[in-house]
C-alpha cells in the first residue's frame, strides 16, 4: 500500500517500456549510421530522427487516445484547448476578422481582472478575448472567462465550456483564480447583457452590485475595461419568448434571424466584423483591500468602469467600417 | 495515564480500519470498540462493547461504558456506507444515534469527539462555487436520506457543542473514498461493467485515498484538532475522464430515463445507487481541502492517484 500508485505493474505498461527502449535503441543506431556531416544523408537522418521521436511520443500516449487525462482545478483541459486553437484562430482571423487593439494596456505580470460587455447567447466573446490574450502572451497566460449560471446548468454546454476555460461566475471562483495569480474575464452585466434585444445593442446594462470592483480591490488585481463590438450582431436577438422558455427550463428563449428557424444550424453565429479594445487599467493600485467595504467608493468605481467600457464601445463602433466590415 | 479511545461503527470501513491502525501504531493505547454486532476480527488490545445506538437507553449505557473505560476521545463513524431501504432505521441509527452518543459524551465528560461526516452534505447544486469551503451552508439533497441524516447529525452535534464548550469537537467531511480495499455504493456504481451516466453532464469529481482519510481520522482521534475540515484529495477529474482512465465503457442516458432506471430490476435494493445519487453526477459539489491539509498535513494521493489505485487494484483496465 505504501508505494506510489503508479501503473508500472501493469503488463501493458511493461510492454510500452519495451517499445520505448527498442525505439530508443533504433534511434541510436540511426544516429550512428547517418552521422551529421556525412554528405547528403544529413537531411535524411534528421527526418528519420524526427519520425522516431514522434513514434516514441505516440507510444508514450498509447491507449490514452488524444486525451491528456488531466484537467486543472476548474476543469480546463489543456488538450481540449490545444485542439480548439485552430478553430479559435479561424474565428478570430477569418470569420469575425477581429480587430484587436490596446493589448499594450495589459499588465505585464501578475493577476488581472478584465471586465467586458456581454453580448450574444453563447459566450463567444469570452472565448475570443481569452484567445486574443493567450495569443498575444504566447500562451503564458490563459484568462478564464466567467459564465453566467443559466449557461453553466445547460447540458452539453456546461462540460464543453468548462473544458475550454469557462468558470461559473461567482465571487468565490473569481477570488480563487485571481489569488492564484490567474487572469479572469468578467461580464458584470450577466444575463441582462446576453438577453438584450437587438435594438438595445451596445447599451450597457446595470453592472450587478459592484462585485467586480470589490473582488479586484480585495485581491489587488488590476481592473482592465474591455469593449467588444460585433458579438451583438453575431446573434442578434429580435425578440424573446417567455412562456415556452420557462417550459424548457431556460430564463429566456431568443428568436434571432436564424434561430429557431434553422434548427441547430441557427445556433451558428453570423460573420459580423468584430472589434476588441482593451482600455487602460483603472487607477485602483493605491487602494487597499479594506476599501472594498466602502460602498460609495465601490459604486463610484463601478460607474467609472462602466463609462470606460461604454467609451471603448463607441470607439470600436467608429473604428468599424460596417457591421459586416 | 492517558485515557482510552472509543470507536463506534466497527463494521464501517473507517471505524474498523481506524481501530486496526491505532492498535498497530499505538499498542499501549486502550481501545473500546462499539457496535451492534461483534466484528469477525478485532485487534487484540481493544475491548468490544455491544451497544445498539437505536435503543432509547443507549445514551445511559454509553455513558457508563465511557466512564468505566475512562474514554478520552470518541470517534463516531456509525453511518451506513450503503443506505438501507428501511429509511426509518437509518434515521434512528444515524441521527438519533448521534444524539444518544453526544449525550453520553456530555455525561462522561469525554474530552474529544470526532464525527465522520461527508462532503455530500453540501449538496450538488448548479450554483455551488467550484470549491466549497467548510463555512459554506450544508444544503444536502432532499431525496438522499443518507445525506440528510448526516446533515441532521451534524446539526445535532453543532447544537450540542455550543452548549458543551469543554469537549473539543472535530467534524471530518470526507469526499468519496477510493482505494484498493474501500467499497460502498459509489465504488460499486463505478465498478460496473457499463457505467450509466447523465447525457450532457460531465461533473468534476474528487476523491480521497483510503490511507489519506484514515491518517486524518487517526490524527483527529489522538490529537486536538477542533473544528470542521474537508478531507479531500488534491485535484479534480471529470467523470468521463475517470472512466476513460479506467478503460470503462459508459452509457450516457437522458436524465429522466436514468433517474427511473433500476439496474437490477429483480433485486430492487441491492445494486441501485440510493435516491438522489445521480444528482451528484450532475452538478458540482467539490470541496476545498486547504484547511484540512494545513491541519493534518497534505494528502499523499491526488484524486487521480486515488482513482488509479482503485482501478489497478480492481484490475479493471482493459487492453486496447
Amino acid at each position: 500500500m505504501s508505494d506510489t500508485p503508479s501503473e508500472r505493474s501493469e503488463p501493458r505498461e511493461a510492454g510500452l517500456d519495451e517499445i520505448r527502449t527498442a525505439l530508443d535503441d533504433l534511434r541510436g543506431e540511426i544516429d550512428r549510421r547517418f552521422r551529421p556531416g556525412e554528405g547528403g544523408s544529413e537531411d535524411l537522418a534528421r527526418d528519420w530522427i524526427e519520425l522516431f521521436d514522434e513514434l516514441r511520443a505516440r507510444a508514450g500516449r498509447f491507449g490514452m487516445a488524444e486525451h491528456s487525462g488531466e484537467v486543472d482545478e476548474f476543469g480546463m483541459d489543456a488538450e481540449a484547448v490545444r485542439r480548439a486553437r485552430p478553430l479559435l484562430d479561424f474565428l478570430q482571423d477569418r470569420y469575425w476578422r477581429a480587430d484587436v487593439g490596446g493589448l499594450g494596456n495589459l499588465p505585464p505580470t501578475g493577476p488581472c481582472l478584465l471586465v467586458a460587455n456581454r453580448s450574444g447567447l453563447l459566450p463567444y466573446d469570452g472565448l475570443l478575448i481569452a484567445h486574443a490574450v493567450a495569443r498575444w502572451r504566447g500562451d503564458a497566460v490563459r484568462p478564464r472567462f466567467l459564465v453566467a449560471d443559466w449557461l453553466m446548468t445547460l447540458p452539453f454546454v456546461q462540460p464543453a465550456l468548462a473544458r475550454l476555460g469557462g468558470v461559473r461566475a461567482c465571487r468565490e471562483n473569481a477570488q480563487r483564480l485571481l489569488a492564484d495569480g490567474g487572469w479572469v474575464i468578467a461580464f458584470p452585466e450577466g444575463q441582462k447583457g446576453a438577453a438584450k434585444v437587438f435594438r438595445e445593442r451596445y447599451r450597457l446594462q446595470r453592472f450587478g452590485r459592484g462585485g467586480v470592483v470589490r473582488v479586484a480591490l480585495e485581491t489587488g488585481a488590476p481592473l482592465v475595461p474591455v469593449g467588444v463590438v460585433g458579438a451583438e450582431e453575431a446573434h442578434p436577438i429580435l425578440f424573446k419568448v417567455g412562456t415556452l422558455a420557462r417550459a424548457v427550463g431556460l430564463p429566456f428563449l431568443p428568436v434571432t434571424p436564424t434561430f429557431p428557424w434553422l434548427g441547430p444550424l441557427g445556433a451558428v453565429p453570423l460573420p459580423s466584423k468584430w472589434v476588441i479594445r482593451f482600455g487602460e487599467p483603472l487607477a485602483i493600485d493605491r487602494l487597499a483591500p479594506d476599501d472594498a467595504r466602502d460602498e460609495l467608493l465601490v459604486s463610484r468605481l463601478t460607474e467609472e468602469l462602466r463609462g470606460e467600457i461604454q467609451r471603448l464601445l463607441e470607439e470600436g463602433l467608429h473604428a468599424r467600417p460596417g457591421v459586416w466590415g | 495515564m492517558r485515557g482510552s479511545i472509543a470507536i463506534t461503527g466497527l463494521r464501517t470501513f473507517l471505524g474498523g480500519r481506524l481501530l486496526q491502525r491505532i492498535a498497530e501504531r499505538q499498542p499501549e493505547r486502550a481501545l473500546v470498540a462499539i457496535d451492534l454486532r461483534r466484528p469477525h476480527r478485532l485487534p487484540t488490545p481493544s475491548r468490544f462493547q455491544r451497544v445498539d445506538l437505536t435503543d432509547p437507553t443507549a445514551d445511559g449505557r454509553l455513558a457508563e461504558i465511557f466512564e468505566r473505560e475512562r474514554v478520552e476521545a470518541v470517534v463516531h463513524t456509525a453511518f451506513r456506507s450503503d443506505p438501507d431501504p428501511d429509511l426509518e432505521y437509518d434515521h434512528e441509527l444515524e441521527t438519533i444515534g448521534t444524539l444518544h452518543l453526544v449525550n453520553a459524551c456530555a455525561a462522561a465528560k469525554v474530552k474529544r469527539l470526532v464525527l465522520a461526516s461527508s462532503t455530500m452534505t453540501y449538496g450538488p447544486r448548479p450554483d455551488n462555487p467550484n470549491f466549497l469551503s467548510e463555512d459554506h451552508p450544508l444544503r444536502g439533497h432532499p431525496d438522499a436520506h443518507n445525506v440528510e441524516n448526516r446533515r441532521e447529525a451534524e446539526a445535532v452535534l453543532a447544537d450540542w457543542a455550543s452548549r458543551h464548550p469543554d469537549t473539543r469537537v472535530t467534524v471530518l467531511r470526507t469526499c468519496w473514498i477510493m482505494g484498493p480495499s474501500y467499497s460502498d455504493h459509489v465504488v460499486r456504481y463505478l465498478g460496473r461493467p457499463v457505467v450509466p451516466t447523465l447525457l450532457g453532464y460531465d461533473p468534476l469529481l474528487q476523491f480521497v485515498h483510503e490511507d489519506d482519510a484514515l491518517r486524518v481520522f487517526e490524527k483527529a482521534a489522538l490529537e486536538e484538532h477542533p473544528g470542521v475540515y474537508n478531507v479531500v484529495g488534491r485535484g479534480v477529474l471529470p467523470l468521463s475522464m475517470l472512466l476513460r482512465l479506467a478503460g470503462k465503457r459508459s452509457l450516457p442516458l437522458p436524465a429522466p430515463l436514468l433517474y427511473r432506471l433500476r439496474y437490477y430490476p429483480s433485486q430492487g435494493q441491492t445494486g441501485d445507487p440510493p435516491d438522489g445519487f445521480y444528482d451528484y453526477l450532475r452538478y458540482l459539489w467539490v470541496a476545498d481541502g486547504a484547511r484540512g491539509w494545513a491541519a493534518f498535513g497534505p494528502p499523499v494521493y491526488s484524486t487521480r492517484e486515488a482513482w488509479m489505485a482503485f482501478v489497478s487494484a480492481r484490475r479493471m483496465r482493459r487492453y486496447r
